[in-house]
């Protein structure tokens, strides 16, 4: 009849909050998670004494479970808001409480696809992110907590600078790829050196072009090259994650990092030219 | 690298104007470094196809760095008699391989083979982020001695062939 429940919330603000409504008692044991529980009350300077209970935190104890009257609906992974304990409704994540308008702690359980609504696949609306993004920022940037409680005002900082992460990390094909991977647990590792020849071979051929191009149209050539390959290994990579060959993906991921690598070649050769003949421009002017 | 251009320029159009380079930031690299970068000694190619060359061709997919070192044998000793590279990434990988071609002249295949990234990085104080480079290196020469090593048991004539003739 009377549902355990775990309490997210410092017991003290539960105290502050629920003591006035009804309550309902209910009895269980202490595990780990209740040693820490009542020694933040036992710091805590509101805790009512008249409750008569023990708070040593490696006995067995009794604790009151305050439940409102949707008990039945709450079970151990509902949120709350920190603030007014409003429950967290299932449709949007998390980020940010619609009764009270306070922005939520950081919860690394909520991936970066589910931040925008979306699908955990790689194919994605890439369209519809900047939107998304937007209508996030308009309720958790820093700039309107101001006025706000020091652990609000960080948990905006936070929550922001993961917003913003996020938004960066799904908007680009290669780093959508790595992000994908890493949440099915492979890293693509930094150290790992290959040794693959007609990769490599390939690869040296694009750099030495881009090295000797002597002009910025034949620089623009290798990176539309590069762009249409970058696309096609996209495609790959989309293809192997589907069928879970993730071998296969991580190779698709190395390639992309080199087409990506060298197309940036071709740009930054292209400001140097242009930098340079500026420059060669000045010294030849009369100062 | 713009400063590069930027003083290469300006040396030569009016040589006492600008001594020192355009420096805004504090330098992070080692000098070693910095010398190979601005003096890299042994950039070049072999012929892949000659007999006597070995290429190691590696690469480091996580920051785009591709590698190559090739070695040339001299048919007798066996020993490397020359060394060339050609690095495309960052300012620690061409150096890292540039020392490499410099360490691995005048010794032999089995000797090289000893050659650590430890070495190569102790050498040129590369900091911790930057120690794959020096791996990458390292396993550019192993790459090469595998390679010509293959090559020289192609040319010559097996045991069981040379029993055969007698």
């Amino acid at each position: 009849m009377y549902k355990m429940m775990q309490l997210w919330t410092p017991l003290s603000t539960v105290f502050r909050r629920v003591l006035p409504t009804t309550c309902c008692l209910a009895s269980f044991t202490a595990n780990s998670q209740f040693a820490s529980l009542s020694s933040h009350l036992q710091s805590s300077s509101r805790v009512p004494l008249r409750y008569g209970l023990d708070f040593s935190p490696y006995s067995k104890i009794s604790l009151l479970s305050f439940c409102s009257q949707s008990a039945a609906k709450l079970d151990s992974t509902t949120k709350r808001c920190w603030n007014c304990l409003a429950e967290a409704t299932g449709s949007t994540p998390f980020l940010y409480c619609d009764s009270c308008r306070s922005i939520q702690p950081v919860d690394l359980s909520i991936d970066y696809f589910k931040i925008f609504g979306l699908e955990k696949k790689y194919e994605i609306e890439v369209d519809g992110l900047e939107g998304k993004y937007k209508d996030w920022q308009k309720k958790l940037h820093p700039d309107l907590v101001h006025s706000k409680s020091e652990k609000e005002r960080e948990y905006a900082a936070e929550q922001s600078a993961r917003v913003i992460d996020a938004y960066r990390t799904l908007s680009k094909p290669l780093s959508r790829a790595i992000y994908i991977l890493r949440l099915e647990g492979v890293d693509v590792d930094e150290e790992q050196t290959v040794s693959d020849p007609e990769l490599l071979t390939e690869i040296m051929e694009i750099r030495e072009a881009v090295e000797e191009a002597t002009d910025s149209q034949a620089l623009n050539q290798v990176q539309s090259r590069m762009n249409e390959k970058l696309e096609e290994t996209s495609d790959s990579f989309a293809n192997a994650f589907q069928r879970r060959n993730l071998d296969e993906a991580v190779t698709c991921i190395q390639k992309m990092t080199y087409y990506q690598r060298a197309s940036l070649c071709c740009s930054c050769n292209v400001i140097m030219g242009s930098t340079t003949l500026r420059i060669e421009e000045m010294i030849t002017t009369d100062v | 690298m713009l400063r590069l251009v930027a003083n290469r320029l300006l040396g030569t159009a009016s040589g006492e104007v600008l001594k020192r380079p355009l420096q805004v930031l504090p330098r992070f690299y080692h000098e070693n470094v910095i010398d190979h970068y601005n003096n890299p000694r042994n950039v070049g190619s072999f012929d892949k196809n000659d007999p006597n060359v070995g290429t190691g061709l590696v690469g480091a997919p996580a920051c785009g760095d591709v590698m190559k070192l090739q070695i040339k044998i001299d048919e007798e000793s066996g020993k490397i008699v020359d060394a060339c590279f050609k690095t495309f990434g960052c300012g620690s990988a061409i150096a890292s391989s540039s020392v490499a071609t410099e360490w691995v002249k005048g010794k032999s295949m089995d000797e090289v083979l000893t050659i650590k990234n430890t070495e190569i990085a102790k050498h040129l104080s590369l900091p911790p982020v930057k120690l794959h480079c020096s791996m990458l290196a390292e396993d550019a020469i192993k790459a090469a001695v595998k390679d010509a090593e293959a090559k020289r048991a192609k040319m010559k004539p097996s045991p069981i062939e040379k029993a055969a003739d007698v």
